[in-house]
């Protein structure tokens, strides 16, 4: 297997486990609004989650740019910056204070990035394909 | 003022005094019109119109009677039959069905009430104009009587057949605002008949309790939407009470009913079905037992009345909670000190008059039982503990410098029972100041400090109380001076209202899971970050005190140490939840004031303070089809008298399908209160100039929509500007809180001042929050003899001017008050006598400006004006103690410009006078529809 292959396979692992992530983050988040579980256990808990998440995404952005892979560098890039530009604001931690208010919009982020990872698993899987049948020949 | 007492009105009007303004409010019982001018009788109508009200009074408590004897079986008529046989009598042994004996009687008062209508022409007659709806065919100017009454008429049948809200359209362009609308009741809330078990006045909690911005709810989100009124509750559940005021009826039998599905507290609009053996939840329509002690007098130990019980008779109760409602037995209050006593606060005298205020006021602690624990800690760059053994005089100092890892030093004899120890605390507070006379350290170690009280109380939860007098630099939570003067009034100011460091709302947040709720006091002659240290008791349900380069040598030692004493002495309510419940279908979506939100609908509260007051924004979910909807605001609390209970506040309200109700029903001042907590929230959140954009485009919405659906111009342009009477403020408060110190447009504002500002604007009940917004201003040389009298109901107050400098005399001396600060404005050409006679000074030239405390003469004008003084300080509710300033004509313009800003009807700078507020809104309104 070539490295582009290995690298669509490392992908594919990835945007699985940040997928998993994000259905984490949704449950947690309708945890909430059922009160199961209180605003300051929330935020305990999907704090340790969110600069791992933000940094296993900025690696693989990372990787696709190391290994020249542009289409799936661009289609990164975007979600890349906008954690970026969270982090320097300082608001990318979620606020026991503050979280119900701000819910909605939780909410909807943990969405679009839940839809955005599937979508970007099913591309890497093709391109893993591909990169397996190019070699096959 | 030769106030006329209630018996010389006329039929169907009663009198009602109006503490604020020191006199009465006319209020027509049939319409529920109100006038400050005594209504005319008229001896044609009068007759006709009397039986109305009094009929209106006799069928709710015909009708209870009627009920407790159908419940019971009794025979005889209690009422007598006084009212030429409105309603039928109730029948013996028959079970009381609603909506039978009032009906009826219901259509007669209708009838009669159409008629005093006519009766009273000026009021609304001349200000109808031609163009609105209201009043489509309607006879110019001057037209005989006969015209009117048959206007009159058209109105009745306009009126929706039977609710009380009428519609009174005014023209914004033409009536100037009228600064005693601002302390008229809300919009009568007119319940269908029946809705009510009992015929109390008490069944709905007064207004000062909690109110809605409209008393009329609409039946769906689009109707709401339309009239684009938001919707909200403002609560002040922890209200003190004043002299004169009823106290909360309190339930000491411990037989809660409560719905089984919602948990809904049984109030006086829940429905009794089944013979009485079952009681139907008015939020959730479910049917519940009724408890089987529910009739059983507990106390006299014999068959009790259930009529007479408090929750079904009051709006305001509170139960003495079961031991089902406590996760531990109840917890003593605890207070501990947190003083500053770095150079500047040592040097500025706070430490000295905050001992002595706490030495004064020992007794005034909330300590019944004797159960009170108080601790001091002093801090500057370290930290000082004091062990006070139990019984001696002796205490002594601790101190731990080392403010990275806090620890106590001492496992016992820090928190200490007050009574036990009160020999050696009162040593203690005589001594703090002299032992820290000479301490020149710079610093303060402010967050360790909390750690360390924190850590004292953990276990017991209570009240932190901080005073500091310099931004905290060492140790967690230290903070770096970040005002920078070129960012004012920029788009970037709203970050300085944001918090610096994480750490007061993470120890925040502890603070809350531990219930300790931090008071905190400031005192800072510089730069002390109050938008971050406010965080604190924000977020534990205190309450944030300022005074800006405090010194003890001037009349600041006077203000708080009657603010820090109130403080010390009201009751407070520790370990408190507060859940709002309300009926199907409306959802309560987000909350503003201080607390910390525990889930979607539980607000946490370690200690709730009095006079506090919060807001929350009401949805509409789906068509509500109930007659009326009912609020219920229940807070579960600890006294500091060492009793668990609960507070259940319950409001009904009808619902309408439309509009015009909505609007006539519209509570001006409770809206204008939640749009002060939305614009503090946007300024923080968003930017400023975001803030002021929401504001003012709510008003234009509200105008718009009124305009479009209620007058004949629709959505086309018109020369005027329309609202209903009940609004006529609105716009004005709108402008008031435009120009308001937490939101204004200015680049001179200290971001210290704003964010004190905005915390006030936030947690002000509606009592303080209206003067903070729209002040009140006096002329005092030329008001009426009586005024600074002592009348029936108190001080006399001179009747409040609109806020323009248009009213300023050069000869005169005025007073503007804000709640919060009064300014005595001299002209410059004041009488040399009236100097005298009130500042005891020969001329207006020796006079001063600033802070002062007014003498006190042997004449009469100076005993007027000092008793008008001490009224203001008195008359509202909350600790605050206004200063006064005196302020000359061509004094100091600083101090001028500041008086000059209350005056909010002017312009000043870029901030546009009422008059140009008024025709940008009408531009708007125009314009936005073309």
């Amino acid at each position: 297997m070539t490295g582009a292959g290995w690298l669509f396979l490392f992908s594919v692992l990835v945007a699985a486990g940040l997928l998993f992530t994000m259905v984490f983050f949704i449950i947690m988040f309708s945890d909430l609004e059922c009160d199961y579980i209180n605003p300051i256990d929330l935020c305990n808990k999907l704090n340790q989650f969110v600069l791992p998440e933000h940094i296993v995404h900025a690696f693989l952005t990372l990787c696709f740019l190391l290994s020249g892979q542009w289409i799936a560098f661009i289609i990164n890039a975007p979600l890349l910056a906008y954690n970026a530009n969270k982090i320097r604001l300082g608001n990318h931690m979620y606020d026991a204070t503050e979280i119900f208010r701000t819910l909605p919009n939780h909410k909807k982020e943990s969405f679009i990035k839940l839809g955005f990872y599937l979508l970007s698993f099913f591309y890497y899987l093709y391109r893993m394909i591909l990169a397996l049948i190019a070699e096959g020949e | 003022m030769a106030s006329p007492g209630p018996q010389q009105l006329p039929p169907g009007w009663t009198a009602e005094w109006e503490p604020t303004h020191q006199r009465y409010l006319f209020i027509e019982t049939a319409t529920g019109q109100t006038s400050w001018e005594p209504p005319v009788v008229d001896p044609e109508l009068a007759p006709s119109s009397s039986p109305a009200p009094a009929a209106h009074h006799a069928k709710r408590r015909q009708y209870a009677a009627g009920q407790t004897q159908a419940y019971y079986g009794a025979g005889d008529n209690l009422n007598g039959g006084g009212y030429g046989g409105a309603a039928a009598p109730p029948q013996p042994g028959q079970l009381f069905t609603p909506g039978l004996a009032a009906e009826n009687q219901f259509q007669q008062q209708q009838q009669q009430q159409q008629q005093p209508m006519g009766g009273q022409p000026p009021y609304y007659g001349a200000a109808q104009e031609p163009e609105y709806i209201n009043a489509p065919q309607q006879p110019m100017y001057g037209q005989p009587q006969a015209q009117m009454n048959n206007l009159a008429d058209q109105f009745g049948q306009m009126n929706m057949g039977q609710k009380g809200h009428r519609l009174y359209t005014t023209n914004l362009l033409t009536s100037p605002p009228d600064p005693r609308e601002l302390s008229q009741p809300p919009p009568e809330i007119v319940l269908p008949p029946n809705s009510c078990v009992s015929p109390s006045p008490f069944a709905n909690a007064d207004h000062t309790y909690q109110r809605c911005t409209v008393n009329a709810i609409p039946t769906t989100n689009s109707l709401l939407k339309k009239s684009n009124i938001p919707l909200g509750l403002v609560l002040t559940p922890y209200r003190s009470l004043k002299e004169g005021d009823e106290p909360v009826p309190l339930i000491t039998d411990t037989v809660i009913a409560r719905c089984r599905r919602c948990r809904t507290y049984i109030n006086p609009y829940v429905q009794f079905i089944d013979g009485g053996n079952r009681w139907r939840c008015c939020m959730c329509s479910l049917s519940n037992e009724v408890p089987q002690l529910f009739d059983w007098d507990q106390v006299r130990n014999q068959p009790g009345d259930r009529w007479a019980r408090p929750e079904l008779n009051h709006g305001v109760v509170e139960f003495v909670a079961p031991t089902e409602y406590m996760v531990r037995p109840p917890q003593p209050a605890v207070y501990i000190f947190l003083i500053d006593v770095s150079h500047s606060a040592i040097q500025s005298g706070m430490v000295a008059t905050a001992t002595r205020t706490i030495l004064e006021n020992l007794d005034r602690i909330p300590d019944e039982n004797g159960r009170t624990r108080v601790a001091l800690i002093a801090f500057d760059t370290s930290l000082y503990f004091f062990s006070l053994p139990a019984g001696s005089t002796e205490s002594s100092m601790l101190v731990v410098s080392d403010v990275e890892d806090v620890f106590l030093p001492k496992p016992t004899d820090l928190l200490v029972n007050l009574s036990e120890a009160r020999a050696s605390l009162e040593s203690l507070l005589g001594r703090l100041g002299d032992m820290f006379q000479d301490n020149h350290i710079i610093g303060s170690a402010l967050g360790p400090a909390l750690q360390a009280g924190f850590q004292l109380m953990s276990s017991i939860g209570g009240k932190i109380i901080v005073l500091s007098a310099s931004l905290p630099s060492v140790g967690v939570g230290a903070l770096k001076n970040r005002e920078d003067p070129k960012i004012l009034g920029t788009s970037k100011e709203s970050g300085l209202l944001q918090a610096a460091s994480p750490f007061y709302k993470t120890f925040a947040i502890e603070c809350s899971r531990a219930q300790v709720s931090v008071d905190m006091f400031l005192f800072s002659a510089g730069y002390q970050d109050v938008a971050t240290l406010a965080c604190l008791p924000h977020y534990t349900a205190g309450q944030t005190y300022f005074y800006p380069a405090f010194n003890a040598r001037t009349e600041d030692a006077i203000k708080f140490a009657h603010e820090f004493g109130s403080v010390l002495a009201q009751p407070i309510m520790l370990e408190a939840v507060m859940r709002v419940r309300a009926s199907k279908n409306l959802r309560m979506s987000s909350f503003h004031g201080n607390f910390f939100v525990r889930s979607t609908d539980l607000l946490a509260m370690p200690a709730v303070p009095q006079d506090l007051s919060y807001a929350i924004e009401v949805q509409i979910e789906d068509t509500i089809t109930a007659p009326f909807v009912v609020f219920q605001t229940a807070i579960l609390h600890t006294t500091c008298y060492g009793e668990r209970r609960i507070r259940v506040v319950t409001t009904a309200f009808p619902t309408t399908s439309n509009l015009s109700e909505v609007f006539a029903s519209a509570d001006q001042v409770a809206i204008a209160t939640l749009l002060a907590n939305k614009a503090v929230e946007r300024c923080i959140t968003h930017k400023l100039e975001d803030a002021r954009d929401a504001l003012f485009n709510k008003a234009v919405e509200i105008l718009q929509a009124y305009k479009a659906s209620m007058t004949a111009a629709g959505a086309g342009a018109s020369a005027q500007l329309a609202i209903s009477e009940n609004l006529k403020m609105l716009p004005v408060l709108v402008l008031g809180l435009l120009k308001n110190v937490g939101i204004r447009q200015s680049a001179q504002i200290p971001p210290d001042l704003r964010a004190y500002a905005q915390a006030l604007l936030t947690s002000l009940p509606a009592q303080l929050l209206m003067p903070y917004t729209y002040p009140n201003f006096y002329s005092l040389h030329n008001m009426p003899p009586e005024c600074g009298t002592v009348g029936e109901h108190g001080v006399i107050m001179p009747p409040p001017l609109p806020l323009t400098s248009e009213r300023l005399e050069r000869h005169g001396l005025y007073m503007i008050e804000d709640g919060q600060t009064m300014f005595l404005w001299v002209g410059r050409d004041a009488v040399p006598q009236l100097v005298v006679d009130v500042f005891n000074l020969p001329s207006y030239e020796v006079l001063r400006g600033g802070k002062t405390t007014l003498p006190i003469l042997d004449n009469p004008f100076n005993q007027r004006i000092n008793a008008i003084i001490q009224k203001t300080r008195e008359m509202r509710r909350g600790p605050y103690w206004p200063h006064l300033y005196i302020v000359k004509e061509d004094g100091e313009p600083a101090l001028r410009l500041w008086a000059l800003s209350c005056l909010i009807q002017d312009r000043s700078d870029v901030l546009p006078s009422y008059q140009q507020f008024i025709s940008q809104l009408k531009d708007k309104v125009n314009g936005g529809n073309y």
